[in-house]
C-alpha cells in the first residue's frame, strides 16, 4: 500500500503510464529513406520512481527552457516553482558577510580599480573642468546640510534627511552636466529612484536533514531584493573591463557552513529576476547604481564597538551583493542563464555612500553558470574590483564645506564618463 | 452622575485595593513622570499654549480641499484668471528649436516605463507610476542642459517647507506647504504682464460665491505664529522659486479642487519670497513676482503661472495678482498593459491611446522658461 501511496505522488504519474515504457516511443515515420538511426534513442523513463527518471525530468526542464520563443517565458519557466530560499540582503551588519556573499554568487574581489577607469596622476588635469564640477557638488551639499531648513529628523531616520537627498539631487544633476562630454547621459538613458532589483538563482546542494524528503539533494535557493537609492540604466552595454576569461588574482573563499549559520533565514515567495524595468524596454543596461549604507554600519558605531577590521566589510558585501544580481537580472534579461551561460561579460558600476563617506566599486559577469552540474567544469568567475572609502569632504560649517576631496570627485566623475564602445 | 455633597464622606474601595461593586471607584492625584518623555507626551490645553492667540488663523495645508475650486482660490489670492497660457511660453512651446530629438518617442518610452515597466507587479498602482512620469519627463527636460547651459543654474528640493500669511477680507489666512518639489533658479522670472496690464486689473471684480463663506474648508486654529519663511535660510545661491511640482498622492479628487491647490501652492511661494524680500507691509510691489506650478496625476497635468503684483491682500478693490492655468492637459488618453477583449474581440488593444505631444511641450517650455 505503501508503495502505492508514493507512486501516486510522484508529478504527473498515472498507473496506467508505468504499464509502458517510455522507451518505445512513436517510430519514426520515414525510417528508411533517411540515413539518421533507425529506431530513436533508448532514453530513461520521465516518470519512473529511479534516479534515471529524475535526471531524464532535469533534463526534459532544461528543455524547456531552451526551446521557450522569448525571454520572458523563460524567466518564468526558471522561476516557476516556488520553494523555500535564502533571502539574501546586500545591506548587512553581519560580521564578515562579504566573504559570504563572495561564495555564494562565484565572485573574487580584486582590490583597486581596473585600469580603464581608475584616475590616474597625470589625468586630473584634464579638460574637464573639475572646479565647476566641485562647486556643483558643494551646492547640493549646502543645500541639503545648511540652507534648507528642515525638521527635527525621527528617530533612527537621520540619514533621510541629509545623505538620501544629497544623492537623488546630485546626480540627475552631474549627469545633466557630463551629458555634452556623455551622450549615453543624455535624453536615451534612464534615471530609476528607489526602483526594485530582483535576482534569484541557485548553488550549491546540500541533504535534505529531516522531514519527509530526508536524505534527497537539494539545491541552494537564493533570492536578492534590493532597492538602490538610485540607478541610471543605458541603451546599450558598458564595454568589458577584462576578457571573458580573465581570472583575476587571488582566491574566492569557500565556507563549509550552511547559509544558516550568516545568518540567513528561508522564506518562500514568488521568484523574481528584475532589473527595475520590464524586459521591453529599449534602456537594458546598467550604468552605474548608487547606494546609501543604513546607519547601523556606521563608521563611529563600528568604532565604538571595536569593530575596526568590519569597516569596510559592509561596503564589499554591499557591491558584491547588489552588482551581482542587478548584472546578473541583465544577463538573463538577454536570455542567459546557467545552463546557458554567457558569451560575453556584463558590467556594471555602483557607487556607495555612508555619511561622508565614498566607496567605487565595479562587477564584470563572466559566469551564470553557478549551480552544481552548471559549475563542474567551468573556470570562470565573476570579478569585483572596489576601493577602500574615503572622506568626500571632512566637515560642513556654516556654509563652507572643509577638506573637500577632489580625488573622490574626480573618480566619481570618471565613473559616469564611463561609455560604451561603439560610441 | 449625582453632585457630590461637600458634608458626606465617600466610601471608596481604596483601602480593600480592589474594586467592589457597592463602593465607590477612588480619584487618585495625577502621577507624574517626572522627566520628560517625548514618547508620553500630553500636550497642555490649548489655551495655555504660548501661541495661542483669540483671533482664529485659517489655515491652508498639503491636503485641503477648497470646495469651490479654483474661484474660492481666486478670491483667497486674490487674483484674476486668464484661460490659457501666457504669451512667453507659448512662444517657447511653438518654436521647434525648444525641443528634444526623437521627443515623441523618448515621451511614449517614458510612459510606458511608469505605466507598464517600472515594477514587477501585475497593475502599477497610479500612487507607483506618477512620480516615476514626474521624474522621468523631468530627466527629459533636464538633458536640455547640452544645449542651454544655464539650465545647470538651478537646483531642485524636496521636501521643503513654506509658510506665508495674510489678511483677506479681516480674516487671517495662512498657508503652510510641506512634501513640495521645487525648482529653484539664480533669477527672477521677469513679470509676464506689462504696467498697463497690470493698473488695468484694478476694475475686475472678484468673483463670490455667497452664500458660502469663502473661508469654508480651510483648518481654523488658535495656536499658531505669524511667520513668512520660504524655507531656506540667507544665503541660498538659488533663492527664487521657478516652478513647484505637485503630484496627487491619496485618494483621486476632483479635477478642480487639484487645480485649486496647484494655483495655492503658485502663490505661497511667490508670496513668501514677496515678503522676503519687500517687507510685510502689505503693498503694490515694484516688480511682479512670477512663480510657475505644475501638478499631475499621472495622466492629466494642471499648468499654472501665477504673477504677483500686490500684496495689500486685505481690500478687494485695487491692483489684482493675475494667474494663467491651463486645466486637465492629458498627455495621453489611455495607457493599458493588457488588451480589452469580449466575446474573443478586442475591443481596445493594449498600449497607449491618445498621445498628446502639446502636454510635454507645455512641460518643457515651463522648464526652458527664463532661459531661452
Amino acid at each position: 500500500m505503501a508503495v502505492f501511496r508514493a507512486w501516486r505522488r510522484l508529478p504527473g504519474a498515472y498507473l496506467g503510464q508505468f504499464m509502458h515504457s517510455e522507451a518505445s516511443a512513436a517510430p519514426s515515420s520515414d525510417a528508411a529513406a533517411s540515413p539518421a538511426p533507425l529506431y530513436p534513442p533508448v532514453v530513461a523513463s520521465a516518470t519512473a520512481k529511479s534516479k534515471a527518471a529524475k535526471l531524464r525530468r532535469r533534463e526534459l526542464y532544461y528543455q524547456r527552457i531552451h526551446d521557450a520563443p522569448t525571454v520572458e517565458e523563460k524567466l518564468e519557466i526558471y522561476g516557476r516553482r516556488q520553494r523555500l530560499k535564502y533571502v539574501v540582503y546586500p545591506q548587512t551588519w553581519t560580521l564578515n558577510a562579504d566573504r559570504w556573499y563572495q561564495h555564494f554568487t562565484k565572485t573574487v574581489f580584486v582590490p583597486g580599480l581596473p585600469a580603464s577607469i581608475a584616475v590616474g596622476k597625470e589625468e586630473q588635469k584634464d579638460d574637464l573642468d573639475l572646479a565647476e564640477l566641485r562647486s556643483i557638488v558643494c551646492e547640493v551639499l549646502l543645500q541639503e546640510y545648511y540652507y534648507q531648513r528642515k525638521q527635527r529628523p525621527k528617530l533612527f531616520r537621520a540619514s533621510e534627511q541629509g545623505p538620501a537627498p544629497f544623492i537623488t539631487h546630485l546626480v540627475p544633476k552631474l549627469a545633466a552636466r557630463l551629458a555634452c562630454l556623455n551622450p549615453v547621459l543624455g535624453p536615451s538613458s534612464v534615471i530609476d529612484f528607489q526602483p526594485d532589483v530582483n535576482f534569484y538563482w541557485l548553488r550549491g546542494e546540500t541533504v535534505v536533514p529531516r522531514g519527509h524528503r530526508r536524505g534527497r539533494i537539494d539545491p541552494f535557493r537564493f533570492q536578492i531584493d534590493d532597492k538602490p537609492r538610485c540607478q541610471i540604466r543605458i541603451r546599450k552595454q558598458l564595454s568589458e573591463f577584462e576578457p571573458l576569461d580573465y581570472l583575476g588574482p587571488g582566491d574566492i573563499p569557500v565556507i563549509q557552513h550552511l547559509p544558516d549559520r550568516l545568518p540567513l533565514f528561508k522564506r518562500q515567495y514568488q521568484n523574481k529576476i528584475f532589473i527595475g524595468s520590464q524586459i521591453s524596454d529599449p534602456c537594458c543596461y546598467g550604468h552605474t547604481q548608487f547606494h546609501l549604507l543604513p546607519d547601523k554600519v556606521k563608521r563611529e558605531r563600528l568604532i565604538g564597538l571595536k569593530l575596526t577590521d568590519q569597516i569596510e566589510v559592509p561596503y564589499r558585501a554591499n557591491a558584491v551583493a547588489s552588482l551581482f544580481a542587478w548584472t546578473g537580472a541583465q544577463a538573463m534579461y538577454q536570455g542567459f542563464w546557467s545552463e546557458d551561460d554567457v558569451t560575453r561579460p556584463f558590467v556594471s558600476q555602483a557607487v556607495i555612500f555612508e555619511g561622508r563617506y565614498v566607496a567605487f566599486f565595479c562587477y564584470q559577469l563572466n559566469t551564470l553558470a553557478l549551480t552544481v552540474d552548471a559549475d563542474k567544469n567551468n573556470p570562470r568567475r565573476n570579478i569585483c574590483w572596489g576601493t577602500e572609502s574615503k572622506p568626500l569632504y571632512e566637515a560642513i560649517e556654516n556654509s563652507d564645506v572643509k577638506g573637500f576631496n577632489d580625488e573622490v570627485l574626480a573618480q566619481f566623475v570618471k565613473f559616469l564618463l564611463n561609455r560604451p564602445k561603439e560610441l | 452622575m449625582l453632585a457630590q455633597l461637600p458634608e458626606l464622606d465617600t466610601v471608596t474601595y481604596v483601602e480593600k485595593m480592589y474594586p467592589v461593586p457597592w463602593l465607590a471607584k477612588p480619584t487618585f492625584p495625577k502621577w507624574e513622570r517626572g522627566w520628560h518623555d517625548p514618547y508620553h507626551y500630553r500636550s497642555p490645553p490649548k489655551e495655555e499654549m504660548p501661541d495661542y492667540k483669540t483671533r482664529p488663523c485659517y489655515e491652508f495645508h498639503r491636503r485641503s480641499r477648497l470646495q469651490e475650486g479654483v474661484k474660492q482660490a481666486l478670491w483667497l489670492t486674490k487674483a484674476k484668471l486668464i484661460k490659457g497660457l501666457p504669451p512667453p511660453i507659448l512662444n517657447i512651446m511653438n518654436d521647434v528649436a525648444h525641443q528634444l530629438e526623437d521627443q515623441d518617442e523618448r515621451i511614449q518610452n517614458a510612459i510606458s516605463h511608469a505605466c507598464f515597466w517600472a515594477g514587477t507587479e501585475e497593475d502599477i498602482s497610479f500612487e507607483k507610476y506618477s512620480p516615476v512620469l514626474l521624474e522621468d519627463l523631468l530627466h527629459l527636460c533636464r538633458s536640455m542642459t547640452v544645449k542651454y547651459p544655464l539650465l545647470s543654474k538651478r537646483m531642485m528640493a524636496q521636501d521643503y517647507r513654506v509658510t506665508a500669511t495674510w489678511e483677506r477680507e479681516s480674516a487671517l489666512i495662512q498657508i503652510h506647504i510641506t512634501h513640495g518639489k521645487l525648482l529653484n533658479a539664480v533669477n527672477c522670472l521677469q513679470p509676464i504682464a506689462s504696467n498697463d496690464e497690470i493698473l488695468a486689473t484694478e476694475n475686475y471684480a472678484l468673483e463670490t460665491f455667497y452664500p458660502i463663506s469663502p473661508i469654508i474648508d480651510l483648518r481654523e486654529k488658535n495656536v499658531y505664529k505669524i511667520k513668512n519663511d520660504t524655507g531656506f535660510n540667507k544665503g541660498y545661491p538659488y533663492p527664487y522659486p521657478h516652478t513647484a511640482y505637485t503630484v496627487e498622492t491619496g485618494k483621486r479628487e476632483k479635477s478642480e479642487h487639484f487645480q485649486a491647490r496647484v494655483l495655492m501652492f503658485a502663490f505661497g511661494n511667490a508670496l513668501a519670497k514677496a515678503k522676503e524680500l519687500y517687507g510685510d507691509e502689505p503693498k503694490v510691489l515694484e516688480k511682479p513676482i512670477v512663480v510657475q506650478s505644475i501638478g499631475t496625476n499621472g495622466q492629466s497635468f494642471q499648468f499654472v503661472v501665477f504673477q504677483l503684483n500686490t500684496t495689500d491682500l486685505d481690500p478687494s478693490n485695487g491692483v489684482k495678482n493675475l494667474a494663467w492655468l491651463d486645466a486637465d492637459q492629458l498627455l495621453f488618453e489611455d495607457a493599458r498593459k493588457h488588451p480589452e477583449i469580449k466575446r474573443k474581440e478586442v475591443l481596445i488593444p493594449a498600449g497607449i491611446h491618445g498621445y498628446k505631444s502639446d502636454t510635454f511641450k507645455k512641460f518643457l517650455a515651463f522648464y526652458l522658461h527664463g532661459v531661452v
